[in-house]
């Protein structure tokens, strides 16, 4: 048995007092990572598939009513619940602390996706078609995922790929900054960074670090990769 | 078949002869009426309407259930945990009267029997047909493969699909053992192409004094290697729900709740059988009063525990008072209400009140009323663990509902008539009736007389 | 050999029994062959100790290192990180460790005691149809033809319906 390491633990930081809930990461992940486009239908059952969406609240009784927004995506949990559950193991933890999604091992029990805590996994209860021209905007790095299987955020996957690639070619590690999710890259508040926790000098990391921090339901000892900000004197927005 | 009907001559089971019992017995696999085909085809119609609805689903996809995020699992799940918990009966009841060797055990022994390898058959399905890529299915089967591919140990669907397996080997393999002896008998009065089936099913069985020897260790071997089986079989069921994060399954008492409710659902459906099959084969005078008497004070005992930990349960949780368990508790109470309000009725109140009485555990319409409503409850119990939880968990943005689909419903209300089929095909070609047990039973009993009174001594089994 | 007297109650069947031990047949070769089971000594006395369970025992041990090797043996030589879970887990290792030892175990019964009983035999042996509906067979093994005669003779006086020497399962 030999363990798999990586100098890379890929994180995230939401800063939600900078999130002004524009959803363009919610576009931007859509346009990157061929999820299939849900109408009215499909978001009215509970079947839309985004990868991220835009948790919004109303805060506070009229006239003193503000609106809070959480971005919420997969946690990539280094203790996923999502990953143990699953029989095939088309939902496993990679070297990189990426919580993987195997499209094609998957047989769809949907048992990760009850056992999601955040509820970002998303089911194919639909055969999603992109008829043409909107097949051309399909990404040719990903898979386009059948009926019947789970997918999820995968923190851009095939963007590490290509980063880890180009570095190795140079001899380097990855530089901060230099791979982004499409959701980080978007955000026009720059609410999202993204980044290698593994090294205390990225900014990631110096931003996890804030007294602002929390993560999502962190009582339940998921121990997510994804840090929210919130705080620091604007409680009041 | 009227001139068996021997109530009506008043003579006893005991004064009859051996053939004459053989007749009574198997009078079930006697060629079948217009009756018996009119009710194979009618539910073989509603089986053959389940495969469709199944059929369409997988030719189109799952968008026909009423499934959603976050209610993932629904009516198959529902429908899953129900049929395994009905299994529970057969084969534990039979295992544990036989090795505390009670004697009215005899006459249940074989309906109770097949009906757990039926339902424990029944379940098995679901979760397939549950799976969003059923034609993937083997996947979860360890086997080398150019795939790639290994099921993960770790996963309580994998430890739940291992633990069906064996029980529906187990079961098949304890039902057959406990046939053994009525197979050679109805190899011996049969003809042509049955005899031999029955014959190669036989085994060449002869009742040597050697042979019963050993299949008496045996039947006491398996009773004892299938009771742990079954309570663990329950045990991951419950896994599925209790090792999750999602409030309001996560709870430790999940298994010995499950298995309890098992067995309460289990030993109802063998009352209820026993009635039908007494009815339909005119078997009065073996599935007498006093055996539902029996069978009632046990639903009385398991109704109690049922009922004592849902108790446990619930209290826990209301005073704990931890804000998402609650909310789900509070969910299902506002929501569902009404079944809420007629699973406690049917599982408790309902049992408790009349099986405490003696007169009324004699009736066989109580005991139909009583033992229908049940499993109509523990089905409800199964709806509302799975569904209001997953209506609301962590995440309040992402709370929501579910109602079952035509589809679903249809292939539910197709497993129910799948298993009568099965219990209707089983009953016409095999022994429903545990011929050689109950004949062991007349064998013994004598009458001696001590002091001014004859009283029935009979020779217990040797285990 | 052997020649197979069939007896309409146990009472002459056991009576032919005690006369053929009599006439000098050993009581090991001579069996009952009966459609319920009577208890050891209404008609013969059988071993009462047997080894089908032993069958049962290395079946339920073959089990537990089957599905050991299979839980743990597997996920060690091709390990997969599953949410922070040790590669060979305890709990998962166990339940499918006892789940196959239950299933092998009973696997194990169930041939262990037909490989005891002789089921299915090879060849034919002696029946009648009637010892299902209640008649009571007494089967002796002989060595040779005339003893057959004798053990027939004893059994007809003791009341046999009938005596077959032919006429198989």
């Amino acid at each position: 048995m030999k363990k798999l390491t990586s100098p890379y633990t890929w994180g995230m930081v939401i800063d939600l007092d900078r999130c002004t809930g524009c959803g363009a990461c919610v576009v931007a992940c859509q346009a990157e990572n061929n999820v299939a486009v849900c109408g009215k239908k499909e978001i009215a059952e509970g079947r839309n598939m985004h990868w991220l969406r835009i948790e919004r609240f109303w805060v506070g009784e009229y006239p003193d009513v503000r609106v809070r927004f959480l971005p919420v995506l997969c946690q990539h949990c280094k203790d996923a619940p999502c990953e143990p559950v699953c029989p095939v193991y088309a939902s496993y933890h990679n070297p990189d602390g990426l919580n993987g999604q195997v499209y094609n091992r998957c047989v769809g029990t949907r048992y990760c996706g009850n056992n999601c805590p955040y509820a970002v996994r998303v089911f194919n209860f639909y055969s999603h078609e992109w008829p043409p021209p909107l097949d051309n905007q399909l990404s040719p790095d990903i898979t386009v995922r059948s009926r019947g299987v789970m997918e999820k955020c995968t923190f851009c996957v095939q963007r590490i790929r290509r980063a880890k690639e180009e570095a190795g070619g140079e001899g380097r590690m990855i530089r901060d900054g230099e791979v982004q999710p499409a959701c980080a890259q978007t955000c026009p508040s720059e609410a999202l960074v993204f980044g290698n926790l593994a090294d205390p000098k990225s900014r990631v990391a110096r931003l996890t670090r804030s007294p602002r921090s929390f993560k999502l339901l962190e009582d339940l000892g998921t121990h997510p990769s994804v840090t929210y900000l919130k705080g620091g004197g604007r409680e009041h927005v | 078949m009227s001139e068996f009907s021997g109530q009506t001559h008043g003579d006893t089971p005991a004064a009859k002869s051996a053939a004459r019992l053989n007749d009574e017995m198997l009078s079930s696999m006697a060629p079948p009426t217009w009756r018996w085909y009119a009710l194979a085809f009618v539910l073989g119609a509603v089986v053959a309407w389940g495969l469709y609805a199944f059929s369409y689903m997988v030719a189109t996809d799952m968008s026909c259930t009423g499934l959603n995020r976050p209610v993932m699992w629904g009516l198959f799940i529902v429908s899953f945990v129900f049929w395994v918990g009905l299994s529970h009966s057969g084969t534990m009841v039979s295992a544990i009267l036989r090795l505390s060797r009670a004697e009215w055990r005899r006459p249940i022994l074989r309906a109770a029997e097949a009906m757990t390898v039926f339902s424990i058959t029944v379940a098995g399905l679901f979760p397939i047909i549950h799976l969003g890529r059923n034609w993937t299915f083997y996947y979860l089967i360890p086997y080398p493969n150019q795939r790639g591919l290994w099921p993960n140990f770790r996963s309580a669907l994998l430890w739940d699909a291992v633990a069906i397996t064996t029980y529906i080997i187990g079961s098949t393999l304890f039902l057959y053992l406990g046939m053994l002896p009525d197979l050679a008998i109805a190899r011996d009065r049969s003809s042509g192409w049955r005899r031999r089936v029955y014959a190669v099913l036989a085994m060449g069985w002869r009742g040597s004094a050697h042979e019963w020897s050993v299949y008496r260790k045996a039947s006491t071997l398996m009773a004892a290697l299938i009771i742990p089986v079954a309570v663990s079989v329950h045990s991951i069921v419950a896994f599925d729900f209790a090792v999750t994060l999602v409030p309001g399954w996560h709870s430790t008492i999940f298994p010995p709740y499950f298995v309890i409710g098992a067995i309460n659902s289990g030993v109802a459906a063998v009352i209820t059988l026993m009635i039908v099959i007494r009815k339909a084969f005119r078997l009065e005078e073996y599935l007498t009063p006093q055996h539902f008497d029996n069978m009632g004070k046990l639903l009385l005992v398991i109704s109690l525990l049922w009922s004592y930990a849902y108790f446990v349960e619930v209290n826990i949780t209301w005073y704990a008072h931890e804000p998402i368990e609650w909310e789900v508790f509070s969910f299902m109470a506002n929501r569902y209400t009404p079944i809420l309000a007629l699973m406690i009725l049917a599982n408790t109140v309902l049992p408790i009140s009349t099986l405490c009485f003696k007169r009324l555990r004699r009736s066989i319409g109580v005991m139909l009323t009583v033992s229908v409503l049940i499993n109509v409850a523990m089905f409800i119990e199964r709806y509302l663990i799975i569904v209001p939880t997953l209506s609301r968990k962590n995440m309040p943005f992402m709370w929501g509902s579910y109602f079952p689909s035509w589809v679903e419903i249809s292939i539910a209300v197709a497993a129910f008539a799948g298993f009568g089929l099965l219990y209707l095909l089983f009953a016409k070609w095999f022994p429903i009736m545990a011929v050689a047990d109950v004949r062991e039973l007349k064998e013994r009993e004598a009458e001696v007389r001590l002091g001014r009174a004859k009283l029935p001594a009979d020779v217990k089994d040797e285990l | 050999m052997e020649t197979l007297g069939i007896f309409n109650d146990v009472d002459t069947a056991a009576r032919a029994v005690e006369e053929l031990i009599r006439a000098g047949f050993a009581e090991d070769r001579i069996t009952s062959l009966t459609s319920v089971p009577y208890p050891d000594g209404v008609l013969v006395k059988r071993e009462p100790r047997s080894w089908f369970r032993w069958v049962s025992l290395a079946g339920g041990i073959v089990g537990a290192a089957t599905g050991f090797l299979l839980s743990a043996g597997t996920s060690w030589v091709y390990p997969v990180q599953t949410g922070d879970k040790p590669i060979i887990s305890p709990y998962p290792t166990g339940i499918i460790t006892y789940e196959f030892a239950m299933l092998f175990a009973i696997i194990g019964a169930m041939v262990g005691m037909f490989l005891e009983m002789g089921l299915p035999p090879r060849g034919g042996r002696l029946y009648d149809p009637s010892i299902s509906d209640g008649c009571i067979g007494v089967e002796v093994s002989v060595a040779s033809r005339d003893e057959i005669g004798r053990a027939e003779e004893v059994m007809k006086r003791a009341g046999a319906l009938k005596t077959i020497s032919e006429g198989t399962v």
